[in-house]
């Protein structure tokens, strides 16, 4: 049983059938690949989160209490003074009015329906806080201001400090698995259309829910920006590795073979088209293209010998087949452990991956020796020129193997020392700091409002009617009080304040009032009395429950990172058991405290996986070279790129987030193929008695320039995930480029060096 | 008294198609004839009980006790009280309000834990009535006057002919932009449907278990108010409901409620 052997007859077979292969395969691909149309819309960041997830299941436990928390923001700002000018308050009442009618709103918050009461004796009078804007003279507009900026539930939540900027706060109800893409339009639109119309007034719009539809936008975006781009440049990069127009042709029907039926399998398997999907294509892409610049290099430069074409393509597969399939085996086995994360998208981009990965085998194998047959391919009979540097390259590395090895392990020991300064984090508000919309949105929400998400606690008072015994009430405000004086907070707003600012009204206006009354059935009163004076969407429905019996608090946060924020939840929770008595709440619950969860888990989960492919490939090595040396000696160049890339890393940043992690293992099984390649050819060598000299040249000549080649497709295609707008992508594509670089290195430098030294057995 | 009026109706309604009005003034006409068909009651008391419902089927319960005096000027409201009876914690809590047709309405409330009577003026009451699915406006909403509407033809409801009736807010503060009923031959409404501001549905409210009281006037006894945007549900009973029983109209004085106080 000779593999060689059962490649040449499978070849035989296939060019002798190539009409049928062509036809079964052109079945089997349009199959798959209609599967396309199942590929689902995503619903925003709820698609980064798996549902059992327990920071997810407090949002959900959160919003079925109290309805969703998305939101929708105008953001209003004078491009010259403040707000409280005649034409800015006249746009923010037309926004606030027009916001009513975005598509499944159910509240709207504003500077001009913010209910205000005034208080006269034993009047109360509750009404929009601003109206009739046309009379305002210039001192009630001072008025206005002044009075505003001492509501605490206006103040940070509406209007900015400095008055210099407002919210048009909008509550959407969307049901889960709808995303945002009606409502964020009509926003879109309005913004549009008043910028156009106030010139000196800049309108934009922010909120979680424009957060949201970053991920589907920038997904969209990164198709339309790079694939076009991306194409041209494998058209250009397969020209020049193979110097012949059909062959080219050829390897570029191969590679959009295996693209479709990938994409088709993520389609059948119901996937969301997710930022990270949007990768999947570029990474098979290139694996395709390595493919079938390996097998047609080799079939070229046998015509160029004098070959016949026939022949010229099964010798070329006997060569070829076993490390095609490796390359392919290596980097499912690699990627597949995404899986262990725990982020939907990148696993369903990982197992797109596995998919093209083995779709790109089998037409690798089936489909590109049977067009080959059929296509008029000539070579233009020129030489190598890489072979003879090549050849150069192993005349150094013979002479200087000493120095090449020291000079190394130098380098090595040097970027390992800077290693420890790295530490896992992730910053989940630049995931979008591409997007020129979202930056302008955030650094002027950032710069006013600390950041443009809210996040939420629940206090559980344990019984019905719970929250108006004065007792809860006054813990309610030391827990927001308490919230208030850590750094990560700027405000918060409780059903306390509420009754604060009742208890004032209800005592002519009295700021001594402005107080939790010691009345269980007077809270109880106050809530009734103030239900009812309310309009529409006004009530305090979100800040409730029907029963009574526990309450929420909204708390607007500053910019922070994973780190602060896992420990701001952390101390919360210390807090509340050590504070908050019989009464219960699970914490800070909101995207910006889930997505740091979610990295962490999904960071742990990736290192697992990391651990379960690494495990894989060395079994896989092992049977492979069935030698324990070049087991061990191959540790060398498979692990020592990547400590590099780490090291280089460090060079530039302390923060590892999750896409670095996930580099790896896409990365891993790219990266040990080459080197299984050189070692098979060196262990030949070896069969074949050759002293080191030339075992080492050997496999310069025969695997020296596939290597190349591959690394050099493989560098292109991640480098170019650098134009991504999403973070992760682009990280992702730099990452993996500099782990291929740094790997071609290793490979044709210390491998062989290693290889002088400590491979040849016989001596 | 009953048959008359039922007669009247019929002999309108085949006028409304043979003198072709427009839809808008036969709308008008038969909401006109709904809302004075409720008419006469002089006073009234009743016990009433809501039942707040979650999507996960909890269940919360309201209390409250109603007087109503009716208003024979016919360019003003009616004049009611109502007492908070459940939760305990607002035992005792009474609101006096005094409706009107092109004003807002006047509101006082007493609340016995603070020993007091506020006069609350507020121009916006759409919101949620103790928690429910229902607001004041809604009840206010049965006055024809403050709407303008458009008849939309004959619709089968529950095997029975109604007449199906749109209707707009007239004034600015409304929750809603417009209403869709249906109103049977008795001119009873028997359901609507109320749009939000931006044009969806958000709730439909069912009118049933209709009792004729003292031979002369339906009232639907049960309102099931079912909000479709949230899936939240209310369920609102009248019991003990009694017609022209001779109460004080000094009861629906400000000082009647400041007697409280004292």
């Amino acid at each position: 049983m000779n593999i060689e052997n059962i490649v040449e007859k499978f070849t035989s077979v296939i060019i002798s059938h190539k009409i049928k292969t062509i036809t079964l395969a052109i079945v089997l691909v349009l199959l798959a690949t209609s599967g396309v149309r199942f590929l689902e819309t995503p619903a925003g960041y709820r698609s980064f989160v798996e549902n059992d997830q327990q920071n997810y299941q407090d949002i959900l436990n959160i919003e079925e209490k109290y309805g969703t928390i998305d939101t929708l923001t105008f953001v209003i700002k004078p491009k010259s003074g403040e707000i409280f000018q005649k034409n800015v308050l006249k746009v923010i009442d037309e926004l606030t009015e027009l916001s009513w009618k975005a598509p499944y709103s159910s509240r709207v918050s504003s500077l001009t329906n913010y209910q205000y009461t005034t208080v006269d004796g034993d009047d109360i009078n509750i009404s929009d806080f601003i109206s009739d804007i046309d009379s305002l003279t210039d001192n009630e507009l001072l008025d206005l201001k002044n009075l505003a900026l001492k509501e605490k539930n206006v103040v940070n939540f509406i209007l900015s400090k400095s008055s210099k900027v407002s919210f048009v706060n909008i509550t959407l109800d969307v049901p889960i698995g709808i995303d945002f893409i009606e409502p964020i339009a009509f926003a879109e639109e309005q913004k549009k259309l008043f910028n156009e119309k106030n010139p000196d007034i800049f309108v934009t719009v922010a909120g979680s829910a424009r957060f949201s539809q970053n991920f589907q936008e920038t997904a969209q975006s990164d198709a339309t920006n790079m694939y076009p781009a991306f194409l041209v440049l494998i058209i250009i990069l397969s020209y020049i590795l193979l110097r012949s127009v059909s062959a080219s042709l050829l390897s570029l029907i191969v590679i959009f073979l295996s693209i479709l039926p990938s994409m088709g399998s993520a389609g059948w398997l119901e996937y969301q088209v997710l930022p990270p999907l949007i990768i999947a294509p570029i990474i098979i892409l290139t694996i395709a293209l390595a493919h079938a610049i390996h097998i047609l290099s080799i079939a070229l430069s046998n015509m160029n010998e004098g070959m016949q074409k026939d022949k010229a393509i099964i010798e070329s597969m006997k060569i070829n087949f076993m490390p095609v399939f490796l390359t392919s085996f290596t980097t499912a086995v690699g990627v597949a452990g995404v899986n262990f994360g725990n982020i939907p998208a990148f696993s369903q981009m990982a197992n797109a991956v596995v998919f093209g990965a083995a779709y790109s085998f089998v037409l690798s194998v089936t489909v590109l020796p049977a067009l080959f047959m059929m296509m008029p391919i000539k070579s233009d009979g020129k030489n190598n020129i890489i072979l003879p540097a090549l050849h150069a390259l192993g005349n150094f590395i013979f002479k200087f193997k000493y120095y090449v090895i020291t000079f190394i392990s130098l380098i090595t020991i040097y970027l390992i020392s800077l290693i420890p300064t790295l530490y896992f984090d992730d910053d989940f508000d630049a995931y979008f700091d591409r997007v020129d919309d979202w930056v302008e949105v955030k650094n002027i929400v950032n710069d006013e409002f600390g950041s443009s998400f809210f996040i939420f606690a629940n206090m559980d008072s344990g019984e019905v009617d719970g929250i108006t015994d004065p007792n809860y009430l006054k813990k309610l405000d030391d827990f927001a009080s308490w919230l208030e004086s850590q750094d990560e907070v700027v405000t918060v707003a409780t059903v306390a304040d509420v009754i604060k600012t009742l208890n004032k009204n209800m005592n002519e206006g009295l700021e001594e009032f402005y107080s939790i009354p010691d009345n269980k059935s007077l809270n109880a009163q106050y809530f009734l009395m103030y239900e009812f004076s309310v309009p529409y969407g006004m009530d305090l429905k979100d800040q409730m429950t029907a029963n009574k019996s526990e309450s929420r608090l909204l708390i607007r946060l500053n910019n922070f990172t994973s780190i602060q924020s896992r420990d701001f939840h952390q101390r919360t929770k210390e807090w509340i058991k050590n504070n908050l008595g019989s009464y219960q709440s699970d914490g800070i619950v909101g995207i910006p405290v889930m997505f740091p969860y979610v990295y962490q888990e999904n960071t742990n989960g990736l290192l697992r996986g990391l651990i379960f492919s690494f495990g894989i490939i060395i079994v896989v090595i092992g049977i492979t070279l069935r030698s324990i040396r070049f087991g061990l000696i191959s540790v060398v160049p498979n692990v020592v790129p990547f400590v590099l890339a780490y090291g280089v890393l460090s060079l530039f940043t302390k923060i590892v987030t999750f896409s670095h992690t996930v580099a790896i293992l896409i990365a891993i099984g790219l990266v040990v193929d080459a080197t299984i390649h050189f070692l098979t050819k060196f262990k030949k060598a070896n069969v074949m008695n050759l002293s080191s000299y030339d075992a080492i040249q050997y496999c310069y000549k025969y695997v020296g320039y596939p290597i190349i080649v591959a690394s050099v497709c493989l560098f292109c295609g991640f480098l170019f995930l650098l134009q991504s707008s999403f973070q992760t992508n682009y990280v992702l594509g730099g990452m993996c480029a500099l782990i291929i670089l740094l790997a071609l290195i290793i490979d044709l430098l210390l491998l062989p060096s290693l290889l002088l030294i400590f491979g040849n057995k016989s001596k | 008294m009953k048959i008359y009026s039922f007669l009247f109706i019929l002999i309108l309604t085949f006028n409304f198609s043979s003198f072709a009005e427009t839809d808008e003034e036969i709308g008008l006409k038969i909401a006109k004839e709904a809302y004075e068909s409720t008419r006469g009651y002089i006073d009234s008391t009743s016990e009433q009980l809501m039942i707040l419902i979650d999507p996960k089927g909890n269940e919360v319960i309201r209390e409250i006790s109603g007087k109503n005096l009716e208003n024979m000027d016919p360019d003003d409201g009616d004049k009611s009280l109502i007492f908070f009876n459940k939760p305990k914690d607002v035992e005792g809590t009474v609101m006096l309000s005094h409706t009107h047709v092109n004003d807002d309405d006047d509101q006082w409330l007493y609340l016995p834990a603070l020993g007091r009577v506020k006069r609350i003026s507020s121009s916006n009451k759409s919101g949620a009535f103790m928690g429910s699915e229902i607001s004041f406006e809604d009840f206010s909403g049965l006055d024809y006057r403050k709407y303008d509407w458009k008849y939309l033809g004959e619709e089968n409801y529950e095997g029975e002919v109604c007449y199906k009736l749109e209707s707009y807010p007239k004034y600015e503060n409304s929750g809603y932009t417009k209403r869709i009923g249906l109103t049977d031959e008795l001119l009873r409404a028997r359901k609507i449907e109320y749009y939000d501001r931006k044009g969806d549905l958000l709730k439909t409210i069912y009118f049933e278990d209709h009792k004729l009281y003292n031979d002369a006037i339906w009232f639907a006894d049960t309102f099931r108010v079912v909000n479709h945007q949230n899936d939240n549900s209310t369920i609102y009973k009248w019991e003990n409901r009694q017609l022209n029983i001779g109460l004080n109209k000094k009861d629906f004085e400000k000082s009647s409620l400041m007697r409280l106080a004292d």
